[in-house]
């Protein structure tokens, strides 16, 4: 290959290259995923478990509300890894602020700042009310983000809005009877009519000294000890101007806009505390045995020792885990449990596989093998077993007794993997 | 051209020919330093500054009034006694905090409205540009970095606060919200959502030192200007040393990895790089 053919082809890349770095730093491009499977199986399986949770619609307008409500029950087998959610705050994940948020309540409190002192083992009801805000179709979910632990995030659903990014507003009355036309360019232009008036005199301060001879001759003014000719009586009288007009300007403009503004709050900040739901007495008592996950068949296998602790016959109609949602699908009442808002791809397609489907008798100990076999373990990223400092794994089981009421239990315990089939067939 | 100029030019002692061209590596100096200046600026304060000017409800009357001048000083001082060493020139500190407000702006709408459709109300950042004129001013006026960082550094601590409040007092009127009283600025950061930042995470506010006026607000800006003196003798004095560079010794190891091998062809290059400031 010529010496000629080879610079062309340099310089060709080069130009490429310069392309593609253009292309993804001066276009705007934003992100479509929030990293919802970026968290580690451990956190995801055994810290908040989200349940009942509910869209009120799939597709609104701009400045149209959806609400997301539902509740979530904090693991007992929380991981040692993370911290407890002794400070919280309940929160959605969205590709950046497509939606406003409008109203948010835990227990019904407001939310708008941190809740601390989450009880585990309790469960909390949830409800946040969102608003449309720019055009498209984005994936809403609920999250709670605990401080040392990280976003903790609940099942999502694809919401459309349509519309167009213009015709958003959120006009604000202040206590002081000020109305804000627009929340989101509200001040924006005061902001930058100031910062621009004060570039002003900085590109005025700097040309005043670039505009002379300067870099070599003054290098070789200083050299030859005639530094005096570098700055005039006149520079003296534009700095001591200078000072006095920043100083006029600063001290002015603060005396005006404190008497504008003559009632105004600091930034607020404290955290607030709310009660769980009551706690109801357990009916089925739940003791893991053992737990397999079977790489290459994708399949959850948990050998549990049931206890039907009620007055009436229990059916196992579900199990639930990091959103992902097995179904005996064999018992309506656990498929009717399933609201058509909830996403189709958190559902297993299989249906949860018991090795003894019959009801548990009142007072019968029982113990039961559960496969949930679903590709979803590996799409949902839950399978990182061998890069956990425990290799633990939990979930919550959904009974339902005879007159179709739910009752729910934790399941949780060290699990093993299965990588080959000769070991499947060794362990079993 | 004035008098002085030519004064100068004299003293300079540039040819005719000369007069010209330095003119143009004037141009080409002052595109390349900008570039310099904004970029080491822009990476300085968003390493040591950051979150505290990003988002409008993480501006507090005590961390806010106390963080930035002193993350932003660092850099004034530092290109202040650079360009005042070598040249006389008293813009370092404005050029600093001048370009730095031009690359927040060029970020907040590229990157904060642009790829997470923030809208600017929640990130509209603050300055100290004021307090770099004063600092500029002063060198000026005084001709001394010790006059300046007593004086000039304090102003610069000093002059945050009122510079920024004039037109960002707005934000923080009373508004209801749920029920509960709170800030425009709180009411901003709670409606457009952060994903990855929440509430929590905000520091606001620590501890109960007052002034008579129930507010924070002064003790952190004078505190924030005492803070100001020292780094700005630390960091002019980094800068002092930056001018001092004039080349580095190399090792026989380092110029044979660079294809130089051989004790005579090294000291030729050492002759070539270590002429100028011979020359000087």
């Amino acid at each position: 290959m010529s010496l000629h053919r080879m610079s062309l082809r340099r310089f060709g890349l080069s130009i490429l290259l310069a392309a593609m770095t253009a292309a993804t730093t001066l276009v705007p491009l934003p992100a479509a995923a929030h990293g919802e499977r970026a968290t580690e199986p451990y956190i995801r399986t055994r810290t908040v478990h989200w349940y009942d949770v509910t869209w009120s619609s799939e597709k609104i307008g701009v400045n149209d509300k959806v609400t997301v409500e539902g509740k979530f029950h904090l693991f007992t087998d929380w991981p040692d890894a993370a911290s407890k959610p002794e400070l919280a705050f309940l929160s959605n994940a969205s590709p950046g602020a497509v939606m406003t948020r409008v109203e948010s309540y835990i227990n019904d409190m407001p939310a708008q700042q941190s809740v601390r002192q989450l009880e585990i083992g309790r469960d909390y009801p949830f409800k946040m009310v969102m608003a449309g805000r720019v055009p498209g179709r984005w994936h809403l979910h609920p999250v709670l983000n605990v401080h040392g632990a990280g976003p903790i995030v609940g099942p999502g659903h694809w919401v459309e809005v349509a519309g167009s990014a213009a015709d958003y507003k959120l006009p604000v009355t202040t206590m002081t009877g000020e109305v804000i036309d627009d929340l989101q360019h509200y001040g924006v232009a005061r902001v930058q009519w100031w910062q621009a008036g004060y570039a002003l005199l900085a590109v005025a301060w700097i040309v005043w000294w670039i505009r002379r001879p300067l870099i070599v001759p003054r290098w070789n003014a200083i050299r030859k000890g005639r530094e005096d000719l570098l700055i005039t009586r006149t520079d003296d009288r534009v700095a001591a101007g200078l000072l006095v007009l920043v100083l006029v300007v600063v001290i002015g403009g603060y005396r005006y806009t404190t008497q504008k503004y003559e009632y105004v709050v600091p930034l607020q900040a404290g955290s607030f505390k709310t009660k769980p739901l009551p706690q109801v007495p357990s009916l089925v008592a739940v003791e893991m045995k053992d737990a397999t996950y079977d790489v290459p068949g994708r399949s959850l296998r948990l050998d549990v020792e049931i206890t039907n602790q009620s007055e009436s016959p229990m059916r196992l109609g579900e199990f639930t885990t990091a959103n992902l949602r097995f179904l005996d699908k064999s018992l309506d009442v656990a498929v009717a449990g399933v609201d058509p808002s909830f996403p189709k791809d958190l559902v297993a397609g299989s249906s949860l596989k018991l090795s003894d489907s019959s009801p548990i008798a009142p007072g019968e100990k029982r113990t039961l093998r559960i496969e949930a076999t679903d590709a979803a373990w590996e799409i949902e990223r839950l399978v990182s077993f061998l890069t956990n400092v425990d290799s633990r794994v939990g979930g919550m089981l959904f009974f339902f007794d005879a007159k179709g009421q739910r009752h729910m239990a934790e399941v949780f315990g060290p699990i093993v993997p299965v990588f080959t089939q000769l070991q499947l067939a060794q362990s079993h | 051209m004035t008098e002085n100029d030519r004064a100068i030019l004299k003293v300079s002692e540039l040819s005719s020919r000369a007069i010209p061209w330095s003119r143009t590596l004037d141009v080409l100096i002052i595109v390349v330093a900008a570039f310099l200046v904004w970029s080491v600026s822009h990476i300085s304060f968003l390493l040591l500054g950051g979150d505290w000017d990003f988002f409008i409800d993480w501006k507090d009357r005590q961390y806010w009034i106390l963080i930035i001048p002193i993350t932003t000083i660092i850099m004034a001082a530092s290109f202040q006694a650079i360009f005042w060493n070598l040249f006389r020139l008293p813009v370092g500190a404005t050029a600093s905090l001048l370009l730095l407000l031009l690359g927040t702006w060029i970020v907040r709408y590229h990157s904060w409205q642009g790829l997470a459709y923030f809208p600017l109300s929640l990130v509209v950042p603050g300055t100290c540009l004021m307090g770099a004129l004063v600092l500029d001013a002063i060198l000026v006026l005084s001709r001394s970095w010790l006059v300046t960082g007593m004086f000039g550094a304090v102003l610069y601590g000093l002059l945050f606060y009122p510079a920024n409040w004039i037109y960002m007092a707005g934000y923080f009127q009373p508004v209801q919200n749920m029920g509960d009283m709170t800030s425009v600025a709180d009411l901003i950061g709670y409606t457009f959502p952060r994903a990855g930042t929440p509430e929590y995470i905000r520091i606001i506010e620590r501890g109960t030192l007052r002034t008579f006026g129930d507010t924070p607000t002064w003790v952190s800006a004078f505190f924030s200007a005492f803070v100001c003196i020292f780094l700005y003798y630390m960091f002019w004095g980094l800068g002092v040393l930056a001018c001092n560079a004039r080349f580095f010794p190399v090792g026989e190891r380092f110029k044979s990895i660079y294809g130089n091998k051989g004790k005579a062809a090294g000291k030729a290059v050492g002759a070539a790089v270590a002429q100028p400031g011979a020359a000087s």
